[in-house]
């Protein structure tokens, strides 16, 4: 039976797969710190007896849009967005360590500086852990200074720096949980030329209109593999009746 | 059945959440030591279809994997809290906390909530009470022949009796302090509950360790800035849009195959 059905169909399959990646981006259009996935479609040539005439399309991962958000003044101290290129480092599920974008910082109960999705802030020296407080202020470079509780503000001091690193790009992998990590596995180094804004929180890159776009192409696309798939089943049907006896 | 549905579907719900929370800020613009709530967003699990790194050959690998995130969920609702604006009002019960700090109330079922909202009256009792009728703790009781009263930055609640010329202390405010207030449970009523989140409680005087003092004769606004709301309502109902979209273009290509194969 004539294969072009099949090259159809995994297309479609495909396409469809990218519209779940591009959905996704758009579902978090409001999502602080999110960067957008991006993907493409690659040729996988069919091997066999005979000529490779068949390929077909496989949705690739291209990684994520590094782009930057937009930042948005919310005067919340601890609020934090990384300026330009960058990232926090934070303690995964596994209590390794892991970057993120999303400078919405809380603190618990126990004074431990968490991000929203619960995993705690990693400084120069583990887990940040701040004590009783009337005042925190989080500066430039990430250092962490308070007014102890009970104390006046000629007490200012600092008690801990948040690590900031710059890993290049290409090394950085986001994980299922949302988190990025360098692929090696290994640590990045802190970097000291991350800059963090504090009262401030940084959007998602996610773009609308191009999603939209997006959005288009790829149902346009689907339209065109459905419609090799009915072109399929209309040349079968020719060569049925021209081969059938009688 | 379809990730591309299930994706925008959450993005549906979150936006509405987010809708949910803004709406409730305006509804409280005048609501008095009212603090603003906000959604909090996050990218929920992705699904692993092929792993980066696994082998494509025996010497070669694939360099990006491939996943497949499946929405986005609000992990938090939180409150902001920023000390809202000081309204000058004339009623004597009328406390403002200028700083960190709540008042602690006894509610009818014994538990203690805590609440910034500070408009105070009397009962029956001559006890002061919120404006649902729950005690202010520790119980503060006016003398019927009371002509004035007076309550310092530091707590001292004082009040001149009739027919005496000096003012006599008749009790003191306390306020409470969390570690995280955000982490407070809102219960209706202005009125917040200790949660694990929250931390214990600590005690103390207003004007010291860190504790906000008290205002007489002023009330603390709502700290919620209306302009910021119209905003955040704009990109939710935008990104609502874009989500349902998606939903009617995945569908689009959905019965374009049942219609054509």
């Amino acid at each position: 039976m004539d294969k072009m059905l099949y090259v159809a169909m995994t297309g479609a399959k495909q396409v469809m797969q990218a519209q779940g990646i591009n959905n996704h981006n758009i579902a978090n259009a409001n999502t602080t710190g999110f960067r957008a996935d991006l993907h493409g479609f690659g040729s996988f040539p069919i091997y066999g007896d005979g000529y490779p005439t068949r390929v077909n399309a496989v949705v690739e991962d291209n990684g994520f849009d590094a782009g930057v958000g937009t930042l948005a003044t919310t005067g919340r101290d601890l609020d934090v967005a990384v300026m330009g290129s960058g990232w926090i480092a934070v303690q995964d599920a596994n209590g390794k360590e892991a970057y993120t974008r999303m400078g919405n910082l809380q603190l618990t109960e126990s004074g431990l500086l968490q991000t929203a999705g619960g995993h705690p802030v990693l400084g120069d020296g583990g887990a940040v852990s701040i004590p009783p407080i009337n005042e925190i202020a989080i500066g430039g470079d990430g250092t962490i200074s308070v007014v102890p509780q009970g104390l006046g503000p000629e007490t200012v001091s600092t008690v801990a720096r948040i690590k900031l690193v710059d890993p290049d790009r290409s090394t950085l992998v986001k994980g299922n949980d949302g988190l990025f990590r360098l692929k090696s596995g290994a640590t990045a180094p802190a970097s000291t030329d991350v800059r963090l804004v504090a009262g401030t929180l940084e959007s998602s890159n996610v773009n609308l209109p191009q999603a939209l776009i997006s959005m288009i192409e790829l149902s346009r696309m689907f339209d065109l593999e459905v419609r090799a798939m009915t072109t399929a089943e209309q040349t079968e049907a020719v060569a049925t009746k021209l081969l059938s006896v009688a | 059945m379809n990730p591309a549905l299930w994706a925008a579907k959450t993005g549906l719900d979150a936006q509405q959440t987010r809708m949910t929370v803004v709406s409730h800020n305006l509804a409280n613009v005048n609501t008095t030591g009212f603090k603003r709530g906000r959604a909090v967003f996050e990218d929920l699990l992705y699904q692993n279809i092929r792993q980066v790194g696994s082998q494509t050959s025996q010497d070669t690998q694939y360099p990006t994997g491939m996943h497949l995130g499946t929405g986005v969920r609000v992990v938090a609702t939180e409150k902001i809290y920023q000390q809202g604006s000081l309204v000058e009002s004339t009623e004597p019960l009328d406390l403002a906390i200028e700083g960190r700090g709540f008042f602690q109330i006894l509610l009818p079922d014994g538990t203690i909530a805590y609440t910034r909202a500070g408009e105070f009256q009397l009962d029956s009792q001559g006890q002061v009470v919120t404006a649902s009728g729950y005690a202010l703790q520790p119980p503060i009781n006016i003398p019927p022949d009371a002509t004035s009263i007076s309550m310092g930055r530091d707590g001292t609640v004082s009040a001149v009796l009739a027919g005496a010329s000096t003012p006599t202390q008749i009790g003191t405010l306390q306020l409470v302090d969390f570690i995280n207030p955000a982490g407070l449970q809102p219960k209706g009523e202005n009125l917040l509950l200790e949660s694990a989140a929250s931390g214990a409680p600590q005690v103390g005087t207003p004007g010291l360790n860190g504790l906000g003092s008290l205002l007489q004769g002023e009330l603390e606004a709502s700290n919620v800035n209306v302009a910021q709301e119209l905003v955040d309502m704009i990109e939710t109902q935008r990104a609502y849009e874009m989500n349902s979209k998606a939903i009617a273009t995945t569908d689009q290509m959905l019965q374009y195959i049942t219609n054509n194969l």
